[in-house]
């Protein structure tokens, strides 16, 4: 793993992903993963692995299944009734998806960033605190270290470090979004999984995100849905293609948007449809 | 785009006829103004109206408001006596009914919002809850009556206490329930995401993205109930003497009120108006404090 790492550190930014890159050993394997949203089939057939510490975007038009797939990996189609999933979702030798995972656990594990920045109606501190406190008991010292600690890998400290006890609602929506990823960190999962976190903010904002993300993948298997096939492209080591349920095509970045195999990848890909 | 050949001023497509459009806004401007005249009209006649009713009651009630009103209590007729019993048993039974109703109606609602939602049961609870916010409150004394005042042998500060409660209850239902349902999903994913276990989630997200709203529902509640009458009349009924206990019968302002508001005694009446506005002005202060206390919290 950590080899793997120093290998793909030694490439470098986006010149790494642009040529072959390596894909590390297997983090998520997903095999035969079928979902329905009651009778309708929304994903069919799927086999995707997820690398070790490395980003895996999912491109694809409106409706295709990819922030499906990103909600089965966390099991949030658990809270919605006539939602369920079948195949194999293997993550350290355990099916996400068997109905016996425990899932608050697998949720510390498994962390999500969603596409609207959601901060809870309380302080900065407190907004941080909360997932820690959840699978956690730490002393006030040790919780105040986590919370600067979270929040500087953020890329949020300098921003807020003054303002810890004030509302998390008085952010803007960029400083919003880095809280919620602060959040997501602070619980130390091993994987996060972001749905379009961007799509809800400025330029600025976005170049921000995108450069934590960057810098997160050190430390955490990353899966991101997104419309922007540019995000993706500057995002992603591998990216996978879905369309209508299926996943098409999966790449690494560098020829998946240079070199698609499929025909339907390289239409969406080259703005024919989607 | 298409407007290939398009000179300036002149749009292609169909023709526009300027003066039909020019009538058409003048109509639009005229509808307007007689809507807005409207609006106001209808803002004042219940303005006049709740201004005067204001006014009544700071005039004849403000007129009677002396020191001796909070320290003795109803006696007969020209004998100076005050409305210390009714004050003290209303805001006994009015606390007390609140806070025995209150977290019986948040439970239910919660039980609605988050959890029963369209099932059945949830359904029929839903229906039996709103049945209840509307059923004549003089109904809700005779049930209590039926089960707390005939089987116990008498009138009592806690079947008054209970008959308020079961009013409050439908309130803090229904309020809670909307002030749930308000809450967007992505924050409730947002807490599930973290690994927050359900009841987590509701106490220590919803309730608190919720907290406004359901504190206005009771509020609400204890607004309505500090001045219901009926149901007291077949409960606590009234009570000169033994202040403050529960197991006797118990004075409270909408009682006396309605006792001394149509008896031939002038100074009955005075008091009656005193009592009235006490109410209002107990209402008026709890509404006040707790949005101080609510944005303070923010």
């Amino acid at each position: 793993m950590s080899e793997a790492q120093g290998q793909q550190g030694s490439f470098g930014g986006v010149r790494a992903r642009a040529t072959g890159v390596t894909m590390n050993e297997t983090r998520i394997a997903i095999r035969d993963l079928d979902f329905f949203y009651g009778s309708n089939r929304a994903l069919k057939n799927i086999k995707l692995d997820f690398p070790d510490k490395q980003v895996t975007g999912m491109i694809g038009p409106s409706g295709c299944g990819k922030s499906t797939l990103l909600r089965v990996l966390n099991r949030m189609y658990d809270l919605y009734p006539g939602q369920r999933a079948t195949g194999q979702v293997m993550m350290d030798g355990e099916n996400i998806i068997d109905p016996s995972m425990d899932l608050n656990s697998l949720r510390a594990r498994i962390g999500m960033v969603f596409q609207k920045p959601t901060p809870f109606p309380m302080t900065i501190y407190e907004n941080i605190a909360f997932g820690v406190k959840l699978h956690e008991k730490l002393s006030k010292a040790e919780m105040d270290e986590r919370v600067e600690w979270s929040l500087t890998r953020g890329a949020l400290w300098e921003e807020v470090k003054d303002r810890l006890n004030s509302s998390a609602m008085g952010l803007s929506g960029g400083q919003q979004q880095r809280l919620c990823i602060a959040r997501t960190i602070a619980v130390r999962p091993e994987v996060i999984l972001f749905d379009e976190p961007t799509s809800a903010l400025d330029p600025i904002s976005t170049l921000k995100i995108e450069e934590l993300i960057d810098e997160l993948k050190h430390d955490f298997t990353i899966a991101i849905v997104t419309h922007n096939m540019q995000q993706a492209a500057r995002c992603a080591d591998q990216v996978a293609f879905f369309y209508l349920g299926e996943m098409v095509e999966v790449a690494p970045a560098g020829q998946m948007f240079t070199a698609p195999r499929e025909k339907r990848t390289q239409e969406y890909i080259t703005g024919r449809f989607g | 785009m298409s407007a290939t050949t398009a000179t300036a001023g002149s749009v292609p497509g169909p023709a526009k006829n300027q003066k039909i459009s020019l009538a058409l806004g003048r109509r639009r401007h005229r509808t307007n103004l007689i809507i807005k005249a409207l609006c106001v009209l209808a803002t004042l006649i219940g303005l006049v109206l709740l201004a005067s009713i204001l006014l009544t009651l700071i005039y004849l009630g403000g007129s009677g408001l002396t020191l001796n009103v909070f320290t003795s209590v109803t006696k007969p007729p020209g004998s100076n006596g005050g409305l210390l019993n009714a004050i003290l048993g209303t805001l006994i039974q009015t606390s007390v009914g609140t806070l025995i109703g209150t977290p019986i109606g948040l439970m239910v609602g919660t039980y609605l919002a988050e959890y029963g939602r369209h099932s059945t049961l949830a359904n029929s609870i839903r229906f039996v809850s709103d049945v209840l916010l509307s059923a004549p409150s003089i109904l809700i004394g005779l049930f209590i009556y039926e089960i707390c005042v005939e089987p116990f042998g008498g009138f009592s500060g806690v079947a008054g206490c209970l008959a308020l409660a079961v009013i409050v209850i439908p309130i803090v239902v229904r309020t809670t329930e909307d002030m749930l349902q308000l809450i967007p999903p992505s924050l409730r994913e947002a807490a599930v995401a973290l690994g927050a276990p359900k009841w987590k989630m509701i106490v220590l997200i919803c309730y608190r993205a919720a907290k406004d709203g359901i504190a206005t529902g009771v509020l609400l509640a204890v607004a309505r109930i500090a001045g219901e009458t009926a149901p007291l009349l077949f409960t606590s009924l009234g009570n000169s003497s033994a202040l403050g206990s529960m197991t006797t019968p118990m004075s409270s302002l909408p009682v006396t009120i309605y006792q001394y508001a149509g008896s031939a005694f002038q100074d009955w009446v005075q008091l009656a108006w005193v009592g009235a506005l006490l109410i209002t002005i107990g209402v008026l202060a709890t509404n006040i404090l707790a949005r101080f206390a609510l944005r303070g919290g923010r």
